[in-house]
């Protein structure tokens, strides 16, 4: 048994790397992406399982982060929003919602990026009322979600063609 | 080119102004690398955490901080009386639930929270006044003494927005404002009406509901200069009420506004005087950053209303009177939302005969601040339900009946001044055109539409522009961009120099090396500042064409510029690069001065801006619940200088205005407790909630405005709430004069 | 957000979990968390010590076990829902999880984790009353089975001794048996306003068993005897499923709340037991 309070070493696996990190067992997987691992596009947003801002992927799934601890994510593969594309060379859904204007304030963007690829991952093709489920954990204040749907829509025409001049 | 009004040009004048580009800031929000106030850290930084009152009014007779300052890590723990420069924290009385009593002080974020659990506050709990109408009474205690309290800032920015000077008459009990607009004799022209409708309306109050809570952090350095980061909609706000409380010069506080993660109004200042007087006090930085329940506790929401229309009109629909009584519900501070809203409810339509009466209360609730068009969607729910029901009693078209009485250009305002140039009618008029109300209905579905204005806001505004050794322009501005508006300032500069907008960078600096530029609210940073970027731009053009001429050997006015390079007209091949040009002016020995201008703009007049809603409901007969099925949103932009961008807003604005109609209350018990204080329970719209909304922009220019744009923000967050009503009325037969429209109030509704 | 410390530990094995109950009584299992942490961070619990349950291998897996199915207690709600032998076995238990919370709750949360909690409007509870589920928990005395119907006491209350974990749900098999799951989600939280959960056996146009239980309405969720009765034996038509409807709230204590009155609620929970069984004909 790891005491209140006391630190345990533990090793996480993000984005593709190995982080070792000294956290106390109250602390949520956000904060620690955050403050351990500098991962500042991991962001907080109503820390109580509603907003989605802080979802990342846990195996490739999107889970929220502040609804975990960290010493829970040990031996799962972590993805944040900072393993997709740079800002010279954006992912394609990053792509998408730049073009499709899906975002205003940002602050909803990892998350909704982050869900929309999972999406996309698993269905290459959804329809716009798989996508506002799938998205539903997700909120937005700004944008009145239209232009959100908009690029993940774009974004998966974006992917066939890839795939289509990959083949 | 150089048109001194450029509202005058056709839209196929233009080069880059209306046509759709994706925000600037757009990749660095991509990839996590936003920049909000909690991604910097700065180093060496303490921490700080609130204790928060439980109870709506109490004497506080002691508090025991012992325990809190025990706890390894803690710095410091301080008391309301101890640190008046704050102005966030009680001193001896506390007058709303959740307003805070103390702050801890800890070397930690957690040993700072954890310690706030241990502070002791013994109170002596007072009755609370919970209820706007009950504080009114003359037998009501006085909430507390009108003089211990200050308008706050940010909702005073907004009410100045639409110019409400109403009368201040007789003063009920709490009330800190009264304001009246009178005309005519509205009683007696009811009694000789045809038709009267009379219904009374209740909104609860709202919060603003961004994503990112509120965060600040400063650094007091020994030399006495103060550096703050903050979430703000306005950085010189910041530091004007910093400066002010600290008793500072201006010149030594400096405000860095973080990219913001949703305002709506509700980012203006909160906590930065107090992290200033703690970082002064304790020579280190400081930070805080609240959480979620905190946020909703103690930050400025927009205010509940009751309002009561009367409107009378006759057989023909002609309006001859408007009654209606207002009472806004601002808690424990001045506030200042009765102003817009009487004079947006008396001004809409042409009405021989007023009598509206507004009242700003005072009750132990958390003080109002500005929410997205403070005080219009109250008084426009009122306003365009009752309208309906006119409708409705008339027998006639809603659309026509407003058709038939909306003001326009020259007509009187209530206030004494006359409406400008508006769009109102041409906003009406597409509407009334657009297939929307063709397509058909289905089981249980209804349409309803309402109308909604904003005054628009004015403030002074300055730019600065300067070309880069490389031939690029640079763009310096002080404003926040929360709505994307410094991509239309790229696109403003870029048009004036025939420059592409990728070599345009706007760059944004904090008040000690920016121009000074307004809080982004009240829908006014296009619209001033903007100005101000092109002024800029233009003197720049003018500086690049008397060096070109020169080169060229060619007289100015035989010059044009475009792609980047300045043309001798008609003679192809003569022409010299704006890069060619601006190497020289940053380089050792030459003979170049740097070309940089500067940009400034004090509009005198607002440029109000209209809306027209539509909304298809489908409402569940057996148990009540409300689906929007389709939306239609007409809007006078003036000019879409980034269309997609102010589709946006509009979506935006659509998607809250059903939030208001629906889902959204923060809540109050009958105590004062507040019962919303978390996401799981203050509902706003999600992925299923909104439909594709059907958007016409319609363009009636602003005389002042750059290209003739207006504001766009919030105009679009204030006719959804009646739309909304008024499809359920078409829906159902019934009326809901209560938000949200919740199943239950539905089925309940005659 | 910080929440208050708690002493951790991640046993590998059902013994060990067991074991370090015993020797931490005043522990808390921790599952999925999608219940937990959400009560800690509103501070209606502050467990001094966390048990994490990721680490036993025993409480995963979905099992054919002849006539029953039998789900470990950390399964997924999404794996409930994607998995072909509970779609084809006991549907409504999978029809019941799709409906939990959203994306991100479903890919955390747990079957065993959601019947633990025992919030008044979970989802699970309504869908395996209505299945007959047992579940199957264990702690340093032994194994024991009950039903869920047992288990369930009230709000947040099992019968459940506090050092014993669930570690398996048993559902019979309802193959072929009609069922759905109808829920008014909270706009917000997302938990049911009312949830119904209906499974129906018919033979030669005659109802020959009916389950109906519901969640949302009452301090725990529960079987709607009154309005099963209604249906047993009968050549189900609309007046039948109409006087059904009507009865599923007989005998409870329907809860109001600042989102939905009793009354309201009473009517939303007819409303919906109607819609349901209509859909099922």
């Amino acid at each position: 048994m790891v005491a209140t309070e006391e630190r345990v070493a533990i090793t996480l696996a993000v984005n593709g790397r190995d982080e070792q990190v000294s956290v106390e067992p109250r602390w949520l997987l956000s904060d620690v992406l955050r403050r351990e691992c500098g991962l500042k596009g991991v962001h907080v947003g109503c820390e109580h399982g509603v907003c989605g801002a802080c979802t990342v992927l846990l195996d490739g799934e999107p889970i929220r982060s502040c609804l975990m601890f960290a010493v829970q994510a040990v031996g799962h593969q972590l993805t944040t929003v900072e393993a997709l594309g740079t800002a010279d060379h954006l992912d394609p859904v990053q792509q998408a919602f730049w073009e499709a204007h899906g975002l205003q304030c940002g602050f909803c963007t990892p998350g909704m990026v982050l869900t929309a690829r999972a999406l996309l991952d698993r269905n290459p093709n959804p329809d716009e009322e798989t996508i506002r489920e799938t998205l539903s954990g997700n909120l937005c204040r700004c944008t009145g979600y239209q232009f959100i749907v908009d690029a993940v829509l774009l974004a998966a025409a974006k992917r066939a063609e890839d795939a289509e001049q990959g083949a | 080119m150089a048109s001194a009004n450029p509202s005058d040009r056709s839209e196929a004048a233009f080069t880059y102004i209306g046509k759709s580009r994706h925000r600037e800031d757009g990749p660095a929000k991509l990839v996590g690398a936003g920049g909000y106030v909690a991604d910097l850290d700065p180093a060496g930084s303490w921490y700080a955490h609130l204790v928060l009152s439980p109870h709506p009014h109490a004497r506080i007779r002691g508090v025991d901080t012992r325990a809190a300052a025990a706890v390894a890590g803690v710095k410091a723990v301080y008391l309301g009386d101890a640190l008046p420069e704050a102005d966030l924290l009680a001193e001896s009385e506390v007058f709303y639930a959740g307003e805070p009593v103390a702050v801890v002080v800890a070397d930690d974020p957690a040993v700072a929270e954890d310690a706030a659990e241990l502070v002791e506050v013994d109170y002596d709990v007072l009755p609370a006044v919970v209820d706007a109408e009950a504080a009114m009474r003359p037998d009501a205690p006085l909430v507390r003494q009108l003089e211990d309290t200050a308008g706050r800032a940010d909702a005073g920015a907004h009410g100045d927005a639409a110019g409400g000077s109403a009368k201040t008459e007789e003063r009920p009990n709490n009330v800190s404002a009264v304001v009246k607009y009178r005309r005519g004799d509205a009683e007696a022209a009811r009694a000789e009406a045809d038709v009267s409708v009379t219904r009374r309306y209740h909104l609860p109050p709202l919060y603003q509901g961004f994503l990112e809570t509120h965060g600040s952090s400063a650094h007091a350095e020994r030399t006495g200069e103060t550096t703050i980061w903050t979430t703000t909609q306005g950085q010189f706000m910041v530091r004007n009420a910093v400066k002010r409380l600290l008793k500072l010069p201006d010149y030594r506080v400096r405000v860095v506004g973080a990219t913001v993660g949703g305002g709506f109004g509700g980012k203006g200042v909160l906590l930065e005087p107090l992290v200033a007087t703690l970082s002064q006090r304790l020579g280190r930085p400081v930070a805080m950053l609240l959480d979620r329940q905190q946020d909703i506790l103690v930050n400025n929401p927009g205010p509940a209303a009751d309002i009561e229309v009367t409107l009378s009109a006759r057989s023909d629909g002609t309006l001859v009177a408007i009654e209606a009584r207002l009472v806004f519900d601002n808690g424990a501070e001045r506030g200042g939302s009765a102003g817009i809203a009487c004079l947006m409810l008396a001004g809409t339509y042409r009405c021989p005969n007023l009598d509206v009466l507004g009242y700003d209360v005072m009750t132990h609730k958390v003080p109002i601040g500005a929410y997205r068009a403070p005080g219009a969607p109250q008084g426009y729910f009122a306003l365009e339900s009752a309208m309906d029901e006119l409708a409705g009693t008339l027998h006639m078209d809603p659309l026509q009946l407003r058709l038939k009485n909306a003001v326009q250009e020259g007509d009187d305002r209530p206030d004494g001044r006359t409406w400008p140039r508006i769009g109102l009618l041409e906003c009406l008029r597409a509407a009334a055109a657009h297939p929307f109300f063709e397509e058909p209905l289905g089981p249980n579905e209804g349409i309803g539409v309402a109308a909604g204005g904003w005054g628009g806001g004015l403030e002074p505004a300055a730019a600065a522009c300067q070309v880069t050794s490389e031939g690029r322009l640079v763009v310096q501005v002080g404003s926040i961009d929360i709505t994307g508006t410094n991509t239309t300032f790229a696109l403003i500069a870029a048009e004036e120099l025939g420059l592409s907008p990728d070599e345009v960078h706007v760059q944004f600096a904090d008040t000690a090396h920016a121009p000074y530029a307004g809080m982004a609210g009240g829908s006014k940073t296009t619209y001033t500042v903007g100005l101000a970027v092109a002024e800029a731009a233009k003197a720049v053009r003018k500086q690049v064409l008397e060096i070109a001429a020169e080169r060229l050997e060619a007289a100015v006015e035989d010059l044009d510029m475009a792609d980047g390079a300045v043309h001798v007209k008609g003679v192809p091949g003569r022409s010299v690069t704006l890069a060619e040009i601006a190497r020289d002016t940053a380089r050792f020995g030459g003979r170049t001065a740097p070309l940089i201008a500067e940009g400034r703009s004090a509009v005198t007049k607002s440029a109000p801006g209209f809306a027209v809603h539509a909304a298809r409901v489908a409402v569940d007969p057996d148990t009540g619940e409300v689906r929007v099925t389709g939306y239609l949103a007409v809007q006078d932009v003036g000019r879409a200088l980034n269309p997609k961008e102010v589709e946006g807003q509009i979506l935006g604005g659509v998607a809250q205005g059903i939030g208001r109609a629906l889902y959204e209350d923060l809540a109050y018990d009958s105590t004062g407790q507040p019962v919303s204080t978390s996401f799981l329970d203050y509902q706003m719209p999600t992925f299923h909630d909104v439909p594709r909304v059907d958007i016409v922009l319609v363009e009636v220019p602003a005389e002042q405005g750059p290209y003739g744009a207006k504001g766009v923000g919030e105009p679009p967050a204030i006719p959804g709430a009646a739309a909304v009503a008024n499809a359920v009325a078409a829906a159902t037969g019934r009326r809901v004069a209560t938000l949200p429209i919740t199943p239950e109030r539905v089925l309940a509704a005659q | 957000m910080t929440l208050a410390a708690f002493a951790y530990q991640r046993p590998r094995s059902l013994a060990e979990a067991v074991e370090a109950m015993a020797e931490a009584p005043d522990a808390r299992w921790l599952s999925g968390g999608m219940s937990l942490l959400p009560m800690m961070k509103l501070e209606l619990a502050a467990p001094p010590a966390l048990l994490d349950l990721s680490g036993v291998e025993d409480l995963r897996g979905i099992r054919d076990e002849g006539d029953f199915l039998h789900i470990g207690a950390m399964t997924r709600h999404v794996e409930l829902a994607r998995d072909p032998a509970v779609r084809r076995d006991a549907h409504l238990a999978s029809l019941a999880a799709e409906r939990i919370g959203d994306p991100q709750v479903r890919n955390r949360g747990t079957v065993g984790g959601s019947l633990a909690h025992a919030d008044p409007a979970a989802d699970l509870p309504a869908a395996l009353l209505a299945l007959d589920a047992e579940v199957e928990a264990v702690s340093a005395r032994g194994r024991r089975a009950l039903s869920v119907q047992d288990l369930l006491l009230g709000p947040m209350m099992t019968a459940l001794e506090p050092d014993e974990l669930i570690v398996a749900i048993r559902i019979p098999k309802h193959t072929g048996h009609r069922q759905a799951y109808t829920k008014v989600p909270h706009p917000a939280s997302g938990y049911a306003v009312v949830g119904v959960a209906v499974a129906i056996h018919e033979e030669g146009g005659r109802v020959r068993q009916a389950a109906i239980a519901v969640t949302g309405v009452a301090l725990k969720a529960f079987r709607a005897a009154r309005a099963e009765a209604v249906l047993a034996g009968q050549a189900v038509d609309q007046e039948v499923l109409a006087e059904a409807a009507g009865l599923v709230c007989d005998g409870q204590d329907v809860l109001g709340d600042v989102y939905a009155s009793a009354a309201y609620r009473r009517q939303l929970a007819q409303v919906v037991t109607r819609r349901t069984l209509e859909g099922l004909r």
